[in-house]
């Protein structure tokens, strides 16, 4: 296992985003115990671990939902505080959810802009929200969005989100995120119910992201697509951090092993 | 393709969502108006000539004129229906206001003054529901059933003999007062100037900055259709009496409340609460305190509804607000339209047709002589046959490709 590192032994692309010994306890479970985990800018970190591995819990905490009971954490050597996911937005920290929180009943543009529609100028006598949206721009911003991530097969920024495929949804979900001008995209499941096609398109669309310098984490279950896509995998198990990896010095099997048995220490 | 994917189709673009109640409009107008007369002609040798009575000027004329609070009631309870909720008092909280009207204006209080306080009251009643919804969490339909039952009593309490006649010259020229026949023409040529306009400086705009158009095969026959049902609304009301004041402040109350919910950010953030409150959440959207203003909506429109309805009859009863049919006919309005009881689809210009289906369905069964039992029944149908179009029609939403 020489490809294996611990702590700060190899240093990858200075860590845009640095975490060292989060804790984080619900009741009795100690579901994070002193994690550290990093990623850089252009990079596809996953992080992978068997349910219950604490995954979803460091992922809630870098986005604010959760508060973590200790832990420091860095962006750019500078240090931070996360304590609500309006500080994680702040910081350019964006989730994709696996239920993604799509309207469906909205179309794509009206999706992407929910929240911070851009209002037309010269109705400046009416509050914000009851200017009229200026729905050409919105259009505009969408399908600048939309191509940034190379989406080819959404045509139209006017189709109804409940009329689309989960791929394209996804991507969706994607560009919404990216567009509140984040530097950190972190993906739950982006695949984890789509088709092969599906699959394709959203792993491109991660490929984007990044080609435009995005730290990018991504969280699955699955192998083949964290082998397609990430440059390093972070493993964790009983909430704790097993070892990272880079993708190109480490086999399926070794993470699999990594993920449901933690590390022989007769290696170290 | 089957009947039920048809239906799913064309309920996907704008001008499909009113294809079902134009449809049912024209089913029930050819009945009623075609049918009804010629098989009474053909079946009855005494007959001399065919009547036809329900397709008169005269009797088109209090058909509008009949579904104006219908529908002022159903544009409101459109609202609620967006965000999912459902507003059972409407009709109440119209009754309620059209009490107190009453009562102020026999105080001494100015016509217009009254009207302001109405107005006033019903956001008030209207949004104290949305806080019970909002804060409390209790679900729309019970704090708005218990809203029902409190204003039908708050109502009999204003009106302890149960009518309550209104002469105020103000409140009674609402419904008085006619444009006179050449402004109504004018009124509804500049309406389509207008639309036309519009549609062809956005299709100039979206071409300009390089964004998909639409097909000028789907926008024009939409242009002339609206431009053919304006105009021979207005002449048919002309050749009666006159294009009616009342049924201008409801369209033009209609096209504000029905810009509001399409094109601001405020209209947009209840479509998204009503299809997705978690994502609307997400986004930073004030859930709770749109669903209070929404409430405080209907609230206002009840209240103008009240008033419409004062002024109308010129009096104010029990039995035609709070007590009588008018919560259902309102409801089944707004559900009539395609106004989804699941949330985030419809549109306030589709509770007006729906207002028009169930008003013309009582008053064609009043013209054939009709009990109020096969009134009911027949009601009972159509709001079935209604919603059942909606959940056929929603069916497929939840996904494709996944």
């Amino acid at each position: 296992m020489s490809s294996e590192e611990r702590g700060t032994e190899r240093e990858p692309p200075s860590p845009h985003l640095w975490v060292r010994g989060v804790h984080k306890r619900f009741g009795g479970v100690h579901a994070l115990n002193g994690v550290d985990f990093e990623v850089a800018c252009g990079e596809v970190m996953a992080l992978v671990g068997d349910n219950g591995a604490g995954k979803s819990t460091l992922m809630k905490v870098l986005a604010g939902a959760h508060l973590a009971d200790a832990g420091e954490f860095w962006m750019d050597g500078k240090q931070v505080t996360i304590n609500s996911p309006h500080d994680a937005t702040d910081l350019g920290i964006q989730v994709v959810y696996q239920d993604l929180a799509l309207c469906e009943n909205l179309s794509v543009s009206a999706n992407l802009s929910l929240g911070a529609e851009p209002v037309k100028s010269g109705w400046g006598f009416l509050p914000r929200f009851l200017r009229p949206i200026d729905e050409l721009d919105m259009e505009s911003k969408a399908n600048s969005a939309i191509d940034s991530l190379e989406v080819r097969t959404l045509h139209s920024m006017r189709a109804l989100v409940g009329t689309l495929s989960g791929g394209q949804r996804q991507a969706i979900a994607i560009a919404r995120a990216v567009g509140a001008k984040s530097s950190v995209v972190m993906l739950d499941e982006p695949t984890a119910a789509l088709g092969v096609a599906q699959t394709r398109q959203v792993l491109g669309v991660v490929q984007r992201l990044r080609e435009t310098g995005h730290a990018v984490v991504y969280i699955s279950h699955n192998m083949r697509d964290i082998f397609e896509i990430s440059d390093r995998i972070c493993v964790l198990r009983h909430g704790a951090h097993v070892g990272t990896w880079r993708t190109n010095e480490t086999k399926p099997d070794e993470i699999v092993i990594a993920m449901t048995h933690g590390i022989d220490e007769k290696v170290n | 393709m089957s009947f039920v994917h048809r239906l799913r189709e064309m309920r996907r673009n704008r001008f499909g969502a009113f294809a079902p109640v134009l449809l049912a409009l024209a089913v029930i107008w050819a009945y009623f108006g075609l049918a009804v007369p010629l098989y009474e002609h053909w079946t009855n040798p005494d007959s001399e000539s065919v009547r036809f009575i329900f397709l008169s000027a005269r009797n088109i004329y209090n058909l509008f004129m009949q579904s104006a609070v219908i529908a002022t009631l159903a544009v409101g309870i459109t609202i609620v229906l967006l965000l999912g909720d459902i507003d059972l008092s409407a009709a109440a909280t119209a009754g309620v206001c059209a009490a107190l009207l009453g009562v102020l204006v026999l105080a001494g209080v100015p016509g217009w003054v009254a009207c302001l306080m109405v107005m006033f009251v019903g956001i008030v009643m209207g949004a104290a529901q949305g806080m019970l919804v909002a804060y409390v969490g209790i679900p729309s339909f019970v704090v708005t059933l218990a809203g029902l039952l409190g204003y039908q009593g708050l109502m009999q309490k204003i009106l302890p003999t149960g009518n309550l006649n209104v002469g105020d010259p103000f409140v009674r020229s609402i419904a008085r007062i006619l444009i006179p026949d050449l402004w109504g023409l004018a009124i509804a040529g500049l309406a389509v100037v207008v639309m036309v306009v519009v549609v062809l400086r956005r299709q100039a705009q979206r071409r300009e900055k390089n964004l998909e158009t639409d097909s000028a095969f789907a926008v024009f026959p939409q242009v002339a259709l609206f431009g053919v049902l304006i105009f021979a609304v207005v002449f048919t009301l002309n050749s009666y009496r006159s294009l009616p004041l009342m049924i201008l402040l409801l369209v033009a109350l209609t096209f504000l409340v029905g810009w509001v919910t399409t094109s601001t950010p405020f209209g947009r953030a209840i479509f998204a609460v009503g299809g997705n409150p978690e994502s609307a959440r997400r986004v930073g959207i004030d859930v709770k305190r749109i669903r209070v203003a929404a409430f405080g909506i209907v609230g206002l429109l009840a209240a103008i509804g009240g008033i419409f309805g004062a002024s109308r009859f010129g009096s104010v009863s029990y039995t035609a607000f709070a007590g009588g049919s008018l919560l259902l006919e309102s409801i089944g309005a707004a559900v009539i339209g395609g106004t989804s009881l699941f949330g985030g689809r419809g549109s306030v210009w589709n509770a007006i047709l729906g207002a028009l289906v169930i008003g013309s369905l009582g008053n064609g069964l009043d013209l054939s002589g009709a009990s109020a039992a096969d009134k009911l029944m027949f009601s009972g149908g159509i709001l079935i046959l209604a919603v059942a179009i909606d959940a056929l029609s929603r069916a497929e939403t939840g996904g494709t490709g996944r």
